[in-house]
């Protein structure tokens, strides 16, 4: 199972199907922007949001949406703030601000927000 | 959930009721009232009758303004799915009202050239400068967001308030970004989307309305600076403070080159093509051919045009910068179909109380009455209105422009009034200025949690602007008749 450092280092990429998102590394997620949608609240009660970890990929369903390539459009991103799991939670150095990009083929490339896209943890 | 809906219900009774009693003051509940007009032309005067709606008729207007307030409190993704049919099925009401029943052709026509030219200039300036991408690498300070809203409101009268919000928005977030809180976003809102376009008629379309109709293109800014300029100076004070109290961002020790960079340049010679699309009009040179009767002419072409081609050719690297997307105007364009069909029935018994109460009508009352109006209508055709109504009371008409330039040399302090609350109200609700709305969505797409509708009137707006506007109003308008 990969760490989201190596994700990035190797290129790895994730998948997409309907509104289901499959990550390709274990991590906490602290936040999640889609749309207009701030999602903050991951325990199992949320309405919007169910996460789901594996020994081998994190799962995310967004209940809101049927199709997530409907709503998040060609220049638009899912935008997450992840940690690894081994790392420290609690030190903001290792938060990690992603940006999913939805591709041709239920491919999911994942790549670290640069300064140039507006993304305020 | 409930708790919340206990809240808001009084605000809502009180909101309704407010609108009821603004356009009811002395409209009987009949089902039509024939209403004899007397018409100045420009060399003899005709009487027309004019058939008013029945006061019933602003129910579907009020229902989509209390949805779009409480649609994304109470059942938002219930609203983002349906506000397109929700909007349009209330605007189909109110047209057939009209088409059938009231067999009334030339309202409706008239909204739809309006419609289409609000939402011509608006699209084109959201494309166009989406495809900009602006990047300021300044340390942030009250000082220099003062500075940076300034050089907004300036900018706000060459590029309009929606090209200024389009443009400045995402650097003022990202210079914002190790403190950015959501008064950053609302004073924003304030400044450059609103009042700081009072100054000439390409900062906001109700002044633009006025410019065509035969208001002079310099009038605005030769009797509405010294108005502006205080307003702005007191936003800028209050926005200083609250940004003096925020600590955010004291340990920033990153190092910032004080560069500006931009992508995608190009885009500004569409910007600039939409600057002059809005003079092509044939009340300004005679020479443009009229498409009549088609509600629109050659400017909402180039402007439509525009829209195509500045994403067309946009820098990909800017769009994907900005992570440019349709759907804040697809959502402006849906709801304002629906604003501004609904709206033509309370518009119009408006116009009627305005022009029937006459001389009671002081600048004070042309002031708060276009004001608090603008902040829920859309401020063009509230505008348009009070000027018919004021320029009533000389029994000129608004629909000629030599009548409008002798108005204008008669009497300039209802105008003033006018031109003034049409604008600065806006900022008053997410929907008194179209790129109020667009400011809000872009900002939650970066991460901010934006106030609700209502938190943003309770919370910021009446709070910060109510207070000024009413030391405006002292200053410049009380006592005046």
């Amino acid at each position: 199972m990969a760490t989201i450092k190596e994700t990035l280092l190797n290129g790895l990429q994730g998948l997409y199907y309907g509104n289901r998102v499959l990550l390709p590394f274990r991590a906490d997620i602290l936040k999640i922007i889609i749309n207009d949608d701030i999602l903050m609240d991951f325990s199992p009660f949320s309405k919007h949001i169910y996460l789901n970890e594996t020994e081998k990929f994190t799962e995310i369903y967004f209940h809101d949406f049927k199709r997530l390539n409907e709503v998040v459009t060609k220049f638009e991103t899912i935008k997450l703030v992840a940690v690894d799991k081994e790392d420290d939670l609690f030190n903001t150095d290792n938060h990690y601000k992603l940006a999913l990009h939805l591709e041709e083929k239920h491919k999911l490339t994942i790549e670290k927000t640069d300064e140039d896209i507006l993304f305020i943890e | 959930m409930l708790k919340k809906l206990k809240i808001f219900i009084p605000i809502i009774v009180v909101v309704s009721l407010f609108f009821v009693s603004t356009v009811s003051i002395g409209a009987p509940l009949t089902n039509k009232i024939a209403v004899d007009t007397v018409t100045a032309q420009a060399n003899n005067v005709t009487i027309e009758s004019q058939v008013l709606p029945p006061i019933y008729m602003v129910i579907p207007f009020m229902l989509l303004l209390l949805m779009i307030a409480t649609g994304p409190l109470f059942y938002k993704h219930i609203w983002e799915r349906h506000y397109p049919k929700i909007s349009i099925l209330l605007g189909v009401i109110v047209a057939v009202y009209y088409l059938v029943y009231l067999k009334d052709y030339h309202s409706l026509m008239h909204t739809l050239a309006e419609y289409i030219s609000f939402i011509a200039l608006l699209a084109s300036l959201f494309v166009a400068s989406g495809g900009i991408h602006i990047k300021v690498d300044r340390k942030s300070t009250p000082f220099a967001n003062v500075i940076f809203l300034l050089f907004g409101a300036i900018i706000s009268n060459i590029i309009g308030t929606t090209g200024a919000s389009m443009l400045l928005i995402r650097p003022f977030i990202r210079m914002n970004k190790n403190r950015i809180k959501p008064y950053h976003i609302i004073f924003f809102i304030f400044i450059v989307s609103n009042v700081g376009g009072a100054l000439t008629p390409i900062g906001d379309p109700p002044l633009f309305l006025g410019y065509i109709s035969g208001v002079p293109f310099f009038w605005v800014i030769d009797n509405v600076w010294y108005i502006w300029l205080p307003a702005l100076f007191m936003i800028l004070l209050a926005f200083y403070i609250f940004d003096k109290m925020n600590k955010d961002g004291k340990d920033d020790n990153s190092e910032y080159s004080g560069r500006i960079e931009f992508k995608g340049i190009r885009n500004l010679i569409f910007l600039v093509v939409i600057i002059l699309a809005v003079f092509v009009d044939p009340m300004v040179f005679p020479w443009v051919p009229s498409l009549g009767p088609l509600p629109f002419g050659i400017r909402e072409i180039i402007m439509f045009a525009v829209v195509y081609l500045s994403y067309r050719y946009a820098d990909p690297v800017a769009l994907k910068d900005n992570e440019f997307d349709f759907e804040p105007i697809k959502e402006v364009a849906y709801l304002f179909i629906g604003i501004f069909i609904t709206m033509v029935p309370a518009l119009e018994l408006i116009a009627h109380e305005a022009k029937a109460l006459g001389n009671e009508l002081t600048a004070g009352v042309f002031y708060w009455a276009t004001g608090s109006l603008s902040s829920v209508l859309d401020n063009t055709p509230t505008y348009i209105n009070f000027l018919s109504a004021a320029m009533g009371k000389y029994g000129l008409d608004v629909a000629v422009n030599e009548q409008v330039r002798h108005f204008v040399s008669v009497d300039i302090i209802y105008l003033r009034a006018i031109s003034v609350s049409a604008v600065f109200f806006g900022a008053i609700t997410y929907i008194g200025n179209g790129p109020n709305f667009m400011v809000k969505s872009i900002s939650e797409r970066a991460g901010i949690e934006m106030p609700s509708f209502f938190t943003y009137m309770i919370k910021y707006s009446l709070i910060i602007l109510i207070p000024i506007y009413t030391v405006i109003w002292l200053l410049f308008f009380f006592g005046k008749s």
